[in-house]
């Protein structure tokens, strides 16, 4: 992964099929659909995975800003200088980003980020986003050297586990960001990571470089372009894959359609499915209660996706 | 009146009735948690204020529950509550371990469940009350018990009965005047008055052609509301004796300051702890220097001192009794001791 040529935020509509990292695919309001509580798909639904055993406590870092560049098309990676997380993020797990500098601000939300990159040795995270609203275009316009304060690491990321010794990841647009550093996990562990990357077009799938340089993985592209990333195509192509290299476990984020095509194909193949999902957040640390996954009912407050989740099981209508 | 350099020369306590503040500031409801004390400084702030917490557990509102607008936020979380069970075993003792003072928010959907949740905390170490009227009254069709003074008279009359502890009563903006039910709340024995909770919003997907928010409309907070927020407290402050916070879009120590001149005398924080966890620790710090600003060396030397020369035509305004006599009488002078008449405003009394 390397820079592009110069930055310029490109002025681009918001993709329907691509809101960000998570399946949001028909901008309906967040995980409501999956919810028990609430009328939806009844292909499946989330479910809360264990609490993690041993989760570091996210801290408040003024961070550095060590690069800022272009990738293509409308994604950018932010390279930012935060020592205790790049040591403690687990993969899937997000930071909150303060866009603006310090002092009375017109724009008062930080936007969560997955850590789509660490390095414990130069004590680095990479955030790639998309330049799409207000703060991530703001983002885009940041330069070295700036200072944002960044929390995390936080939430409860994906769970590797013990039995997998072929991960499928499964992810569209900005949503891979949240797959990388499982495939890295997976690969150090001595598994085998197939990674479907989808995107509009071959310049909008920037993390491409990323998935191939991880040891022992094979990457497969999927395109609205050539018609590659339709689940009508891609589903059966993924399905004779997994028949000759069975996965134990698929991961997947970034669309709803492709989360409903790894359901089927999870259920064919006996695998199990992990998904990250997305919220409007506030405080990212679960006191503000501003991104509910789903309704539970009445009387009982649903997982909360900074807390909770982003990661959450996902269970197959068939099992 | 030099500007104080040093923090220990200034003093930054401050009263709301009998419970004594080291620091003016504390968070806003629903806008801080003990999670955040892990992260950032917690010592230097005067009080915690929990999440409001109802008898019963409630879920919240559907989502989206928030979206940023301009300078703002607008939230319609609705009021998950874990229950007061829970909220004794598990949330209230994280509140206490930070060490200062405990104001726990309490609400209700009925007057009744009002009393109810002061009751069965009657025993727990709990420094002060917060009453957030801003919730719907299932009995009157859903309509909000603080934009009725009756209805928070005789919920703050009931927590009051049920209570020694200090009753802080958060009024909510969204009324065509805040000082009728400020006075109600001081008549039935409010100890302090919070000014204000959000102002109600509507955003809108244009795309979508729906709210953003699940609920549809929801609360706006933030610098967007900071000049509402200050008028509402310099209205309710001349119109009672009872000490007000002040709330709304405050995010640093002159922000603060402003409050305090208003007529504050101490201010909570909400939606600036998001971009910032740090930001109160960081008023109380260059708390000093803003009160420097002002001319001053202490908290309660700027409470109310706001110095406006219309006094007469203010006071017509908000109805206070005693302002048109001529004299200058009534609250407003009794608030405001440095108050400066202007010869012009005197020669407009008839
Ligand atoms: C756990 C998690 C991880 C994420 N990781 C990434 C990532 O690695 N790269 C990336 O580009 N994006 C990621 N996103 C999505 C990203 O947070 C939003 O795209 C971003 O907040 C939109 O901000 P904006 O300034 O472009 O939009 P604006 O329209 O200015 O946003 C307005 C408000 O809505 C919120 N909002 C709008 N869209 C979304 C959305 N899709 N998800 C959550 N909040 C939203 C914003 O945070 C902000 O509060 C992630 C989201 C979550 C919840
Ligand atoms: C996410 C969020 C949750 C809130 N929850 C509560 C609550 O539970 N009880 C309450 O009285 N006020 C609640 N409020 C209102 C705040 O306490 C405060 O009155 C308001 O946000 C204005 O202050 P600010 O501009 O500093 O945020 C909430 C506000 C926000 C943004
Ligand atoms: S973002 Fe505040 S609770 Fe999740």
């Amino acid at each position: 992964m390397t820079a592009g040529g110069a930055p310029t935020v490109p002025d681009l509509p918001p993709d329907p099929t691509e809101t960000g990292a998570l399946p949001l695919d028909d901008g309906q309001a967040s995980a409501t659909w999956a919810g028990s509580g609430d009328a939806g798909p009844a292909d499946g639904s989330l479910v809360m995975l264990d609490a993690p055993a041993t989760g570091a406590r996210p801290s408040l870092t003024r961070a550095a800003v060590v690069s800022n560049d272009h990738l293509g098309d409308r994604y950018w990676r932010m390279r930012l200088l935060a020592p205790d997380i790049a040591r403690h993020t687990q993969p899937g797990q997000f930071v909150m980003l303060t866009v603006t500098p310090s002092g009375p601000s017109n724009w008062v939300l930080p936007r969560p980020m997955a850590v789509a990159d660490r390095d414990e040795m130069q004590e680095t995270i990479d955030v790639v986003y998309g330049a799409h609203g207000w703060g991530t275009r703001q983002m885009a316009a940041i330069g070295a050297r700036d200072e944002l304060t960044v929390v995390g690491p936080l939430g409860n990321g994906f769970r590797l586990e013990p039995t997998t010794r072929h991960l499928m990841v499964v992810g569209r647009g900005i949503g891979l960001c949240s797959l990388s550093l499982l495939a890295v996990a997976a690969s150090q562990r001595g598994a085998a990571v197939s990674a479907v990357l989808s995107a509009r077009h071959r310049e909008a799938n920037v993390l491409v470089p990323f998935f191939e340089a991880v040891p022992d993985s094979r990457v497969v592209t999927a395109l609205d372009s050539d018609g590659s990333s339709d689940p009508q195509v891609l589903g059966p192509e993924l399905r004779i894959l997994l028949e000759e290299t069975p996965a134990q476990q698929i991961a997947t984020c970034g669309s709803r359609r492709l989360l409903r095509m790894c359901s089927a194909l999870a259920e064919a193949t006996g695998a199990t499915l992990q998904v990250a999902v997305e919220a409007h957040m506030a405080c990212g640390m679960g006191y503000c209660h501003g991104c509910s996954a789903w309704v539970q009912g009445v009387d009982q407050e649903g997982p909360l996706v900074c807390r909770d989740g982003p990661v959450f099981a996902w269970l197959p209508a068939g099992r | 009146m030099g500007a104080p350099t040093l923090t220990s020369e200034v003093d930054l306590r401050t009263a709301l009735g009998p419970l004594v503040l080291a620091t003016p500031v504390m968070p806003a409801s629903g806008c801080f948690g003990p999670e955040l004390a892990t992260i950032v400084p917690v010592g230097s702030l005067g009080a915690v204020v929990t999440k409001t917490i109802f008898s019963a557990r409630r879920s919240g509102n559907r989502p989206h529950r928030l979206t940023e607008t301009a300078a703002g936020v607008l939230n319609s979380i609705g009021i998950p509550s874990p229950g007061v069970a829970t909220f004794r075993s598990e949330v209230l003792p994280r509140y206490r371990a930070i060490g200062v003072p405990v104001v726990v928010s309490i609400g209700g959907l009925r007057v009744e469940e009002y009393w109810q949740i002061t009751e069965e905390l009657h025993d727990e170490a709990v420094d002060a009350f917060e009453v957030n009227v801003s919730c719907p009254n299932l009995e009157r069709g859903g309509l909000t018990i603080g934009a009725n003074p009756d209805q928070v008279g005789e919920v703050v009359a009931g927590v009051r009965a049920r209570t020694d502890r200090p009753v802080l009563v958060k009024l909510t903006p969204n009324v065509t005047s805040v000082v009728e039910a400020a006075r109600v709340a001081e008549s039935v024995g409010a100890t302090a008055l919070t000014v204000a909770n959000t102002f109600l919003g509507l955003a809108v997907d244009l795309r979508a052609r729906r709210p953003v928010l699940g609920n549809a409309m929801g609360g706006l907070s933030g610098p967007a509301v900071k000049p509402l927020a200050l008028r509402l407290v310099w209205e309710a402050s001349r119109a009672v004796s009872v000490p007000v916070i002040g709330c709304g879009g405050i995010s640093s120590a002159t922000d603060a300051v402003e409050f305090l001149l208003a007529g504050a005398s101490a201010v909570q924080v909400g939606t600036a702890t998001f971009a910032r966890p740090d930001t109160m620790a960081e008023m109380v710090e260059e708390l000093p220097a803003a009160l420097g600003l002002a001319g001053a060396s202490s908290v309660h030397e700027v409470v109310g001192q706001l110095q406006v020369g219309n006094d007469c035509l203010a006071d017509d305004t908000l109805g206070v009794p005693g302002a048109s006599d001529g004299a200058g009488g009534g609250r407003g002078a009794r608030c405001h001791p440095t108050f400066r008449k202007l010869p012009t405003c005197e020669a407009g009394v008839p």
